[in-house]
């Protein structure tokens, strides 16, 4: 709320007069000076500044709750991604009001999982749903409606019998192309008008990373700082309309080759290190930061991959294995879940397995039903 | 008293009337009665009640600022011990820290992503509550969260270890009477969470807090999760943004001493090239460095983590290992090799994050 307007922030209107001669009209004006400033801007005591302070903070300061109003409302926490030994380890599903990421090669399956949520997303509170709409923002143009219908019809064969049903879930998805980084930025600006027309309950950015790396040399001296200002920016709007609308924000990323001394690496690193290189997330440390929880999906052997846990407020770092089906994700060979570790290893620079060579490619295109 | 009356804090257009009247100092003014001050200068009863008021309180804080400002070095220590420190349930860090974090100053906890920089604020906020009877403070304390990293579940999870460790160590009456009323529920609800969603907000909030531990005073521990986050987007004009952290540093440290809380900060880690070699330091620039009074900074070293005391008035530099488990911030089994504090090795590697090159080991 920091354009409110200080003439609603209970200042006299001679005072907002006077401060608007110097182009001081918003709480975020006010608060940024200090109050020697205002003093002389305002023509007031240094007590009366300090109180006016006091006004303007109690104007635009978010309320105090305690942890315990939370927890009362646990039930509207998380979102079920209906893989129960995923959902076991994220404490019930993806986080309400938070940014969640999926990083990992092309043709992982980062789309697939997005329009797998999608999907659940639309479906009745009764079923692990949301029953609300999806705003589906594609920089890709990765997206197929068909393919949506496809998960939705093999995943809930029963349900998405009638006919009706499967035209109100793919109604119920909204989607926007946009293909410059301006166009999503202006995008996330205007979304809280759409959040609540189609009474969305989960917002997908496939993918953040996309535009951003096409439009940003980075070996341009400054471009970098502009970069990681947009995605800052981008990070901050997403974060307020999640957390306002209580709903989760999947984004996806892509993968870089990481350049660092090797000398940073012990022998655990090198074992991956053979010839498929050292992968990491995309979009540098700045970003790992904004994220709050970071899914990384790799590819392991022939049809399965893998998805780990690379940064999350309450799970531990895990290894789950996938594969892709009609119906979507699976998860495989998970029985024993002592995979994962108190250990982790910073997310930024997991390494990132990739597809190594094209028998992967010739398995994948005829996969089980 | 001879203070210029162009220094006190009045309305500047009441000062230059006061000035054109002939009135230079205090002792001009001193003897005054409201009327004749207000006929003499031309300004209405109320000002001249006002500039009357500001020039008595004013010679009355100066005496009060000249008692209680200055201390003894015996009184200070005796303060601190009554203070107490905040444990972290990773006695090896505790020990780093002098006992566990420190209340009544300023700590800032940098990392790389998810290293656990919250899992330690949330930890810290059960902690603090932790009755007195078990050698804790008995507080409450107030989250702070920019970037919508506080997890409810998390904090249930840690309370509820918390609960369970004391009940463990619990053998005389009292102490089982005060587990009672120790419950997870009971941790939550001495929890304040607040969210921010712009620098502003912040900045709000900070001014506000003071009213807040004022009507709250069992509040030992305030954390700014993160304060990077807000700051580092948004700004075209770098110098604004370096005042205003100034500005706020120097509100938390005043809030820190004056109502005897800890604060906390975390601040992220960012890129730097330096002599072609990239580099993690922690966020904000060079002069933020300086806002805390203590900085500790946790990074990776392979898959371990590692917490190192970068900053301290008091403690000796160090490096220890941690882990993050279901329970929250925890030791390290000692199963392998055990390090110690002054473990060379850290050194090694910590090219890495140092901003600046140090060429003695962290033993001194």
């Amino acid at each position: 709320m920091a354009s409110k307007k200080l003439r609603r922030a209970g200042v006299s209107t001679e005072i907002c007069d006077r401060l608007k001669r110097h182009h001081i009209d918003t709480c975020q004006d006010f608060l940024s000076l200090t109050p020697i400033e205002i003093m002389r801007l305002a023509g007031l005591s240094y007590d009366k500044v300090l109180e006016m302070l006091r006004t303007v903070s109690k104007a635009c300061s978010p309320p105090v709750t305690t942890a315990l109003e939370w927890w009362r409302r646990k039930e509207e926490l998380c979102f079920s991604t209906s893989l129960p030994a995923l959902d076991r380890l994220l404490h019930g599903g993806l986080p309400r009001g938070t940014l969640t990421e999926v990083t990992g090669p092309s043709g992982c399956g980062k789309t697939q999982f997005c329009m797998m949520l999608s999907v659940l997303a639309t479906l009745p509170k009764n079923m692990g749903g949301l029953d609300g709409g999806v705003i589906y923002i594609d920089t890709e143009s990765a997206f197929s409606a068909e393919r949506l219908v496809e998960i939705a019809q093999s995943r809930f064969p029963d349900y998405f019998s009638v006919k009706q049903r499967v035209v109100q879930m793919a109604e119920r998805v909204r989607l926007f192309r946009e293909l410059t980084c301006l166009d999503v930025l202006n995008r996330l600006e205007r979304l809280e008008e759409d959040i609540i027309s189609c009474r969305a309950g989960l917002i997908i950015l496939d993918s953040v990373a996309s535009v951003v790396r096409k439009e940003f040399d980075t070996s341009l001296p400054g471009n970098l700082t502009l970069r990681s200002n947009l995605l800052g920016k981008e990070a901050a709007t997403l974060k307020y309309l999640s957390q306002e609308f209580r709903i989760p924000v999947v984004l996806t990323n892509q993968i870089t080759t990481h350049v660092s001394e090797k000398a940073a690496w012990n022998d655990l690193e090198a074992d991956l290190e053979d010839d498929s290189g050292r992968v990491t997330a995309a979009l540098g440390n700045t970003w790992s930061h904004s994220v709050n929880t970071r899914l990384i999906v790799q590819y392991l052997d022939g049809q399965r991959r893998q998805m780990i846990i690379a940064k999350s407020p309450v799970a531990p770092f895990a290894v789950l294995n996938y594969t892709i089906h009609r119906d979507g994700f699976r998860l495989e060979g998970n029985d024993d879940l002592e995979t994962f570790s108190n250990e982790g290893t910073d997310p930024g620079l997991q390494p990132i397995r990739v597809r190594t060579g094209l028998h992967c490619h010739l398995t994948q295109a005829t996969p089980k039903a | 008293m001879q203070r210029p009356v162009a220094s006190f804090p009045l309305a500047p257009s009441l000062k230059v009337k006061l000035i054109n009247a002939g009135f230079q100092t205090t002792n001009d003014l001193v003897d005054l009665r409201p009327l004749q001050l207000s006929k003499e200068v031309g300004i209405t009863h109320e000002e001249a009640v006002e500039v009357l008021q500001t020039l008595r309180c004013d010679s009355q804080t100066a005496q009060e600022r000249a008692s209680g400002g200055s201390f003894t070095a015996l009184q200070l220590l005796q303060q601190e011990q009554t203070l107490g420190t905040i444990v972290t349930f990773c006695s090896e860090l505790d020990s780093v820290l002098g006992g566990g974090l420190p209340v009544g100053k300023t700590t800032e906890i940098c990392g790389a992503p998810g290293i656990g920089k919250t899992q330690l604020c949330i930890q810290l906020a059960v902690d603090v509550q932790i009755p007195v009877c078990f050698g804790g403070l008995g507080g409450q304390a107030v989250y702070i969260d920019t970037e919508g990293s506080f997890l409810i579940q998390r904090a249930v999870d840690i309370a509820q270890a918390a609960v369970d460790h004391c009940s463990l160590l619990a053998d005389d009456a009292e102490q089982r009477k005060s587990l009672k009323e120790f419950t997870v529920e009971k941790i939550l609800s001495n929890l304040f969470l607040i969210r921010c969603h712009d620098y502003v907000e912040l900045l709000a909030e900070i001014y506000l807090l003071p009213e807040f531990l004022a009507q709250h005073p069992d509040v030992r521990l305030v954390v700014i999760d993160s304060i990077a986050f807000p700051f580092r987007h948004d700004f075209e004009d770098l110098s604004q943004r370096t005042r205003l952290l100034n500005g706020l540093a120097q509100q938390l440290i005043q809030m820190a001493t004056k109502h005897s809380v800890a604060v906390v900060l975390t601040n992220q880690m960012t890129t730097k090239v330096w002599r072609g070699q990239s580099k993690l330091v922690p966020a904000l620039g060079e002069s933020w460095g300086h806002a805390a009074t203590q900085r500790l900074i946790l990074h990776w070293e392979g898959s371990k983590r590692l917490a190192s005391l970068y900053k301290s008035p008091s403690q000796m530099e160090a490096t220890v290992q941690y882990q993050i488990t279901g329970e929250g911030f925890r030791d390290v089994p000692h199963s392998g090799p055990s390090r110690s504090h002054d473990d060379d090795s850290c050194n090694d590697t910590s090219g890495n994050y140092c901003k600046r090159p140090r060429v003695e080991g962290t033993q001194s």
